[in-house]
């Protein structure tokens, strides 16, 4: 092996160098003056994102365990945006007083969370895939239970990890199955053993049932309304649209590539849980009226949708997978990123406290609205291609009734997603919030956001270059 | 029928970790719950005895059994008052998830027994610790290094996230 | 392999393991005993992966080193959840399922 391999895991190694700057100025640095790191390790991430576009050779590196495409570096790219607009939202909430001691710690977690998504998106066999998902989820949990003086953000963290160990260790059961009937653990000599008796069924089913507890699908949905609100705001932001979007590429791609051969098992099963998914979301979130129980809700829904991509298993399928979650990415995280500055300045979680919003704070109310159009799918917006794609990628294979309920859903959930615009600009108040003079990080975070949601949906050249990469790749 | 020595110590561990795996999720008292896990997690490690994994029945005596259990021992130490019964869930709960259990179980061995195992025909190595030694760090095919370093990172990243959790709560924490 | 010992039964007696802890973890209400139902998942995982290694695959390593992995891990999990447990102690002075949860549908 030549050292120029290593350049090959040019994303891991920046990131894992990142994490270690930190840990070495965490020892050099007093207590008091930790806080000068925030916009040092922020730029430094905006640099290393920066790096992941440059080009970059396809390679596979110790015998098989770890792979990369252009594709997979286009993953790696999306997830590493969504984390730079994240680190930017939450510079403001680290400078509390009581995240003091934490800062450092707060940064070494949650880029480990991310190294842990690039080795599962890499993985070319199940150990390295296991261990890339359980590197990001226990670090997570630590994340969700971050806030220690708060009870709900410790049960949080414990209701994460352990709903996650229990979706791990269902998930293994079926991989040990798999791997007493092919022999491997890698993909390549699983796909090619594969056979189609009722145990491979099962350990299907065992996997399939492991990784809807991690993208929150509907039967297994129940830790993640209690972890979303728990957790502190960043955190949910992360784990609804980061986490959630490497599980689902590394689902879509096991699915593509090494278990192609059993797609009449689990076509059916996506096909079930599309429809419970969207449904059972919509009907949650349109009850809620805490926000960020709100955005948890109908982030599950938004999963539902993804799973439409999932029952089209070709190139056309997995580049509408893609873009949906680079466009969700910036919705999601421009709704989350004014709710945590609504919350973070004056404390208000509630859709009433939104009332005649547009008065005193227009800007924030603007970007809401955008926002939230673009995640309920309203023309000129980039969520209205995210979801148009979906829908043209389920009808092209012919399942018109599932697209058909997709599109009631899609207007059922129209209706909840307006509501918080209705409160901001139509609904009267006595007492509107007080004027938010937002910190430049924030500012930043949801022009970039404003930006992305206009940018990739108008810009036709986005989708067509994760179409080529995908063509590479071949599924 | 005779049994082999083998063959009775494998009946033998199979049995204690069927009986103490029930009496772990059913027992009220915690510190016995913990106690019958141990016993559990030593049947095991003679399996794998049986099996010929020396190594990985270290691995398991000194991480599950000396590690993991006594760490929850202290964690109940701490947290629990030893001797006191706590509360079960409902009867009905309790059955009614029993069933579907059961029922999953059931389906789950008859569709193992129904499948016929191919046993690889090349031929067998003894497991030998160099090899063990040798697998692990290197970056072939079948070789380990890549994950034995990832985990590294997760170790170190459990080993932050556990201390900034428990460790005591500081003066401007507690003023919330 | 065990000398007549035949595959399957080591593979009932994992999955009775399985099953277990899955009972375990739905019906106990003590944080710490559902952790522990976790861990006889764990461990019955482990005891298929070493099975098939050792009755179909012995010329491999692949099962056994999957079984020092999870272990590893889930050591690394145990430890997490236990600072978890601790921490919410501290402030419910409880680790009972219904007393530690605030948050309702």
């Amino acid at each position: 092996m030549q050292l120029e391999n290593f350049l090959l895991m040019r994303h891991e190694l920046l990131l894992l160098l990142l994490a270690l700057l930190v840990l070495v100025f965490e020892i050099f640095t007093d207590d008091g003056k930790i806080h000068k790191i925030i916009p040092w390790i922020t730029g430094l991430f905006v640099l290393v994102t920066f790096a992941g576009f440059l080009p970059q050779t396809e390679g596979v590196l110790f015998g098989g365990m770890f792979r990369i495409t252009g594709m997979q570096i286009m993953m790696k790219n999306i997830l590493n945006v969504g984390v730079a607009i994240i680190l930017l939202q939450s510079a403001v909430w680290l400078k509390k007083p009581e995240n003091s001691g934490k800062i450092s710690e707060y940064y070494i977690l949650l880029l480990s969370t991310l190294i842990g998504m690039n080795f599962m998106i890499s993985s070319g066999d199940f150990l390295m895939f296991y261990l890339g998902l359980e590197l990001a989820t226990i670090p997570m949990a630590v994340l969700a239970a971050f806030d220690r003086y708060r009870n709900n953000s410790a049960e949080a963290g414990i209701k994460l990890i352990l709903s996650s160990a229990l979706s791990s260790g269902i998930l293994l059961f079926g991989l040990s199955m798999l791997y007493g009937m092919t022999g491997s653990i890698y993909f390549d000599a699983i796909n090619a053993n594969i056979n189609q008796s009722p145990l491979m069924a099962l350990s299907l089913i065992f996997f399939f049932a492991g990784m809807g507890f991690k993208i929150s699908l509907v039967p297994f949905h129940l830790w993640t309304a209690d972890v979303y609100e728990g957790a502190p705001v960043s955190v949910t932001s992360y784990l609804s649209v980061v986490s959630k979007g490497a599980a689902v590429f590394i689902f879509s791609i096991i699915l593509f590539t090494v278990f192609d051969k059993l797609s009449g098992y689990w076509i059916n099963m996506v096909y079930a849980l599309a429809i419970l998914t969207m449904t059972v979301g919509n009907l949650f979130a349109i009850r809620q009226k805490n926000m960020k129980r709100f955005l948890a809700f109908s982030s599950i829904a938004q999963a539902g949708f993804i799973l439409l991509g999932i029952l089209n298993a070709s190139e056309f399928g997995m580049t509408t997978i893609m873009y949906f979650v680079l466009v969700y990415i910036f919705s999601n995280l421009g709704a989350f990123g004014v709710v945590s500055a609504i919350s973070y300045f004056t404390g208000k979680e509630n859709m009433d406290d939104y009332d005649s919003l547009y008065k005193n704070n227009p800007k924030l109310s603007l970007l809401l609205t955008i926002s939230l159009f673009s995640l309920a799918g309203i023309p000129p917006f980039a969520g209205f291609f995210g979801k148009f794609f979906l829908f043209m990628s389920a009808a092209s294979q012919g399942y018109y009734w599932l697209v058909f309920i997709a599109v009631l859903n899609a207007t059922i959930s129209l209706y909840y997603y307006l509501l918080p615009v209705k409160a901001m600009f139509i609904n009267k108040s006595e007492t509107p919030l007080p004027v938010i003079k937002s910190d430049v990080y924030t500012r930043i975070a949801l022009i970039l956001c404003a930006v992305g949601i206009f940018g990739v949906g108008f810009y036709s050249p986005v989708y067509e270059w994760i179409y080529q990469l995908v063509l590479q790749f071949g599924i | 029928m005779m049994l082999t020595a083998s063959q009775f110590m494998f009946y033998f561990f199979a049995l204690a970790i069927v009986i103490f795996s029930i009496l772990t999720v059913t027992s009220q008292r915690i510190l016995r719950a913990a106690t019958y896990l141990l016993f559990v997690l030593i049947s095991t490690a003679g399996i794998y005895f049986l099996l010929n994994y020396q190594f990985l029945a270290a691995v398991q005596i000194t991480l599950y059994a000396g590690g993991i259990v006594v760490l929850i021992i202290f964690s109940i130490l701490l947290t629990s008052h030893v001797g006191v019964k706590f509360d079960m869930v409902g009867w009905k709960k309790r059955l009614a998830t029993g069933i579907a259990v059961a029922i999953g179980a059931i389906l789950v061995i008859t569709t193992i027994l129904q499948y016929q195992f191919e046993a690889s025909t090349e031929a067998a190595r003894a497991v030998e610790m160099r090899w063990i030694g040798l697998s692990l760090l290197s970056y072939e095919k079948e070789g380990f290094v890549l994950p034995f370093e990832v985990i590294s990172i997760l170790l170190l990243a459990s080993m932050i996230g556990a201390i900034i959790i428990a460790r005591k709560e500081e003066k401007n924490e507690s003023n919330n | 392999m065990i000398e007549g010992i035949p595959l399957h039964l080591i593979l009932v007696v994992a999955t009775v393991m399985f099953f277990t802890g899955i009972y375990g973890f739905l019906t106990r209400r003590n944080l710490i005993t559902i952790l522990m139902s976790i861990e006889l998942i764990l461990n019955s995982v482990n005891i298929n992966f070493v099975a098939f290694n050792r009755y179909l695959y012995p010329q491999h390593l692949q099962g056994q080193f999957f079984s020092i992995f999870i272990i590893a891990i889930a050591a690394c999990e145990a430890a997490v959840a236990i600072a978890i447990i601790i921490n919410i102690y501290r402030r419910f002075t409880t680790i009972n399922v219904e007393d530690v949860s605030e948050m309702k549908y």
